[in-house]
């Protein structure tokens, strides 16, 4: 599933980074690459901004951010 | 004494600046998000024989950089000759910040790594062995404390060291399928001269893979570019297939990741979870609550600068008074005495007496820098700030515009988009700079019920604010249409404030203030008094001399001295040039002193309080009304006092921000621009309200 389809508090592991460059360079640099646990740390009212914890690292994201990436959380491993 | 060229480098956020500061006795900004430092700076100290000079570079996430201000990192590291890198870590994210690192070593260069705030880590458990990382990535490693100054007076010794090892060696190496493809082509560019060791031909191809278009333009130029772009197709190619990436960057973005996350495997003891900072933004960035907290600081913050920093106002206005009295009697009479007691003093004080309000208002901003929450308050207003065509990210700028705007206008560094960075910078001058502070508080106080005071303030503030959203948006339906750029931020873990930096900063500032006030303020002062009391009319005065010698009461002489006064001041240059451009500013209520303050407020803020001091002095004879507060009641209404602070909020700022905006926008046709529109946009709101006032009876 998307990123910005997981609930608070939900964790995930990263599966794929479909933005495009620049976007997607910068992202790595926060630490949002493939294979990196993501956790929904909160969002805002209207589900427009996003915070995550990627591997110790708080990001602040935007809607357009997170439906780019991809999340396999750990209830849908189960 | 041998010369040592250093170079500070790391992400964003890891305290590369703390650490200059802890080393020297240097006095950088340091605060707790991205972006502080978004110049280079340079420190220069002295270690046994050698003279160290220490370049502190913006942070930069990673060698692909993305702001203007990574870009001068980067630019600096790829053609500034150093002769070792200090890289910076924060411990907390050591992973992440390794990335950066592994880029760095692609180089081979001399280096040191320094990972600070180990202090965070081992106080929630967690450990790294620096021994282990040293050995693991060819480099030395220190582990460091720059807020408890741990392992500072080793980074010094051990820079010296690496400097003085005769060679390097390379620990790191990537999947043996790039390093053959990496082999190959560094042997193609080898051929050039320009190449004069493996390392820097390996890091070139490195850098290729990753579609660097600042490398790609020094090899285009050289001789053997045709062969080697075709092999460096062909080997990108391969590479896809075989890791089934769609591109080589993805492929060593990926491998880094690999590399960083072994690395802190093999080294580090992970910190128990669940930090402060969770509990705290459970609270802070409630989706619900975020928001009406935010405000609600916001409106304290401008309650205290107004309720403790007017506390002694009346008190200083009052010494001031005095003081200038007392010179008054002990001065020789004559020009000199009037020129200190009626022109500097009184302007100089009329300044001063708010030192109390700013240094509050800045304790304010410092808090938000240092603690973290001011990349929660972007967070909480992206989605506002989109609306208005901005991103969260501006609203780092625009905070710091609270403070002063020069600095602001350089934080807009951290924008990516140029239209995204333009339009951030010309509404900046609506957020009312700290020199406007005295302006505001001195007219609240003579004109609005102080049980209402703090709210006045918070309410100019916030109008400021919410007009330059508008103007943001008419700028990006009208001027600037497109998507304002994608908003990714760190956000900090919360950090208690240091006391000590935020004295340092606080005294700083009130230094700056200080000096400010008695050089600048004072000149201006000076420059004012001379126009307001040259030249004098002989004639009229002696014709006055007469009639008031003829008077008979007490109180006509006293009215004669003040209509005296007055024609005096018209007739001085002053007087002259304030009736010329008074046609100007009549519709809004100003006198010509109104009209001379305004634009003796281009030249600082403070200017406008100072010089009304002045120009409601000289033409006062009479004693009682001694403070400055009570001469604005008497002679300006209520409507043009605030016509007048509709001016001061909108109206161009201080030359030093001008020539800021000058320098960092190269564009003739903004510069105008920026110089002409706030000046009819204030004129023309400040004509409304009071049209709008006088109608409805005030």
């Amino acid at each position: 599933m998307k990123l910005s389809q997981m609930r608070i508090g939900q964790s995930a592991v990263i599966t794929k980074v479909r933005a495009q460059e620049p976007i997607k360079g910068r992202l790595f640099a926060m630490g949002i690459a493939k294979g990196n646990r993501i956790k929904l740390l909160d969002h805002t009212l209207k589900k427009e901004t996003f915070e995550v914890d990627v591997e110790g690292t708080r990001v602040a994201l935007r809607k357009e951010e997170a439906d780019a990436i991809e999340v396999e959380s750990d209830d849908e491993k189960d | 004494m041998k010369k040592i060229r250093a170079v500070m480098v790391g992400q964003p956020n890891v305290g590369k600046s703390s650490i200059i500061n802890a080393l020297t006795n240097a006095r950088l900004h340091v605060g707790n998000f991205a972006g502080v430092t978004v110049e280079k700076k340079e420190v220069t100290l002295t270690y046994k024989e050698y003279d160290i000079d220490i370049v502190d570079l913006p942070g930069i996430y990673s060698l692909n950089a993305y702001t203007p201000e990574e870009q001068v990192s980067k630019n600096y590291l790829l053609n500034e000759s150093y002769d070792i890198i200090i890289n910076v870590v924060d411990a907390n994210v050591l992973q992440r910040n390794l990335i950066l690192t592994l880029q760095l070593l692609d180089m081979n260069p001399k280096m040191i790594l320094v990972v600070n705030m180990i202090d965070e880590v081992e106080k929630q458990g967690g450990r790294i062995d620096a021994v282990k990382l040293a050995e693991l990535i060819g480099r030395p490693v220190i582990l460091a404390s720059a807020k408890e100054k741990r392992g500072i007076d080793d980074i010094i010794d051990i820079l010296v060291d690496e400097y003085e090892r005769p060679d390097v060696e390379r620990k790191i190496y990537y999947d043996e399928r790039i390093e053959e493809e990496i082999e190959a082509l560094s042997s193609i560019l080898m051929k050039s001269p320009k190449f004069v060791s493996p390392d820097m031909a390996r890091f070139f191809v490195v850098r290729l893979f990753e579609k660097d278009p600042d490398i790609y333009k020094i090899v285009h130029d050289l001789p053997i570019f045709l062969e080697f772009h075709e092999a460096l197709g062909k080997s990108m190619h391969r590479l896809q297939l075989e890791f089934d990436e769609e591109s080589v960057a993805d492929i060593l973005s990926n491998e880094r990741n690999a590399i960083a996350k072994s690395l802190v495997m093999q080294c580090m003891q992970a910190p128990n979870k669940e930090s402060l900072t969770d509990k705290i933004d459970k609270i802070l960035i409630h989706p619900v609550f975020g928001l009406p907290i935010f405000l609600f600081f916001m409106w304290a913050l401008f309650q205290l600068t107004f309720e403790i920093g007017s506390l002694p106002v009346d008190y200083l206005d009052a010494t001031f008074t005095n003081f200038a009295n007392w010179l008054k009697q002990i001065l020789p009479p004559g020009d000199i005495n009037a020129i200190i007691t009626d022109g500097i003093v009184p302007a100089v004080g009329s300044v001063i007496m708010f030192l109390p309000n700013i240094l509050i208002l800045f304790l304010g901003i410092n808090l938000l820098e240092q603690t973290g929450y001011m990349a929660r308050a972007a967070f909480l207003l992206d989605g506002f700030l989109k609306k208005f065509g901005l991103q969260g990210k501006a609203f780092i700028p625009l905070v710091s515009g609270f403070g002063c705007t020069v600095p602001a206008y350089m934080a807009a560094r951290t924008l990516k988009n140029p239209k995204d960075r333009l339009i951030t910078m010309l509404v900046l001058g609506f957020m009312n700079c700290s020199a406007r502070l005295p302006v505001y508080v001195l007219l609240i106080a003579a004109f609005f019920p102080t049980t209402n005071a703090g709210n006045v303030l918070f309410a100019i503030y916030i109008s400021g604010a919410i007009l330059g959203l508008i103007v943001a948006k008419i700028l990006r339906i009208v001027l600037f249409k497109g998507e304002p750029e994608p908003f990714v931020m760190e956000m900090p873990p919360y950090r208690f404030p240091s006391l000590k930096a935020l004295g340092m900063e606080l005294w700083l500032k009130a230094k700056l203030f200080l000096k400010k006030a008695g050089t600048f303020i004072a000149g201006a002062a000076m420059i004012i008094w001379f126009l307001s009391n040259f030249p004098h009319n002989p004639q009229l005065i002696k014709q006055y001399e007469q009639k008031i010698a003829q008077a008979q009461t007490k109180e006509q002489k006293v009215a004669l001295q003040n209509e005296l006064a007055a024609k005096n001041l018209e007739y001085s240059f002053i007087g002259r040039i304030g009736k010329t451009i008074e046609p100007v500013f009549a519709p809004l209520g100003f006198d010509w002193r109104l009209s001379v303050a305004t634009i003796s407020g281009l030249a600082a803020k403070e200017v406008v309080v100072s010089t009304l001091a002045t120009l409601y002095a000289v033409g006062e004879a009479d004693e009682k009304s001694s403070t400055l507060i009570e001469r604005l009641r008497q002679n300006i209404d209520f409507k043009t006092a605030i016509a007048l602070i509709v001016i001061i909020m909108i109206y161009s700022p201080c030359v030093a921000a001008m020539s800021t905006f000058y320098a960092e926008v190269p564009q003739w046709a903004w510069r105008a621009f920026y110089t002409i529109y706030p000046n009819v946009l204030a004129w023309l709101l400040a004509y409304s309200v009071y049209n709008i006032l006088a109608a409805l009876g005030y």
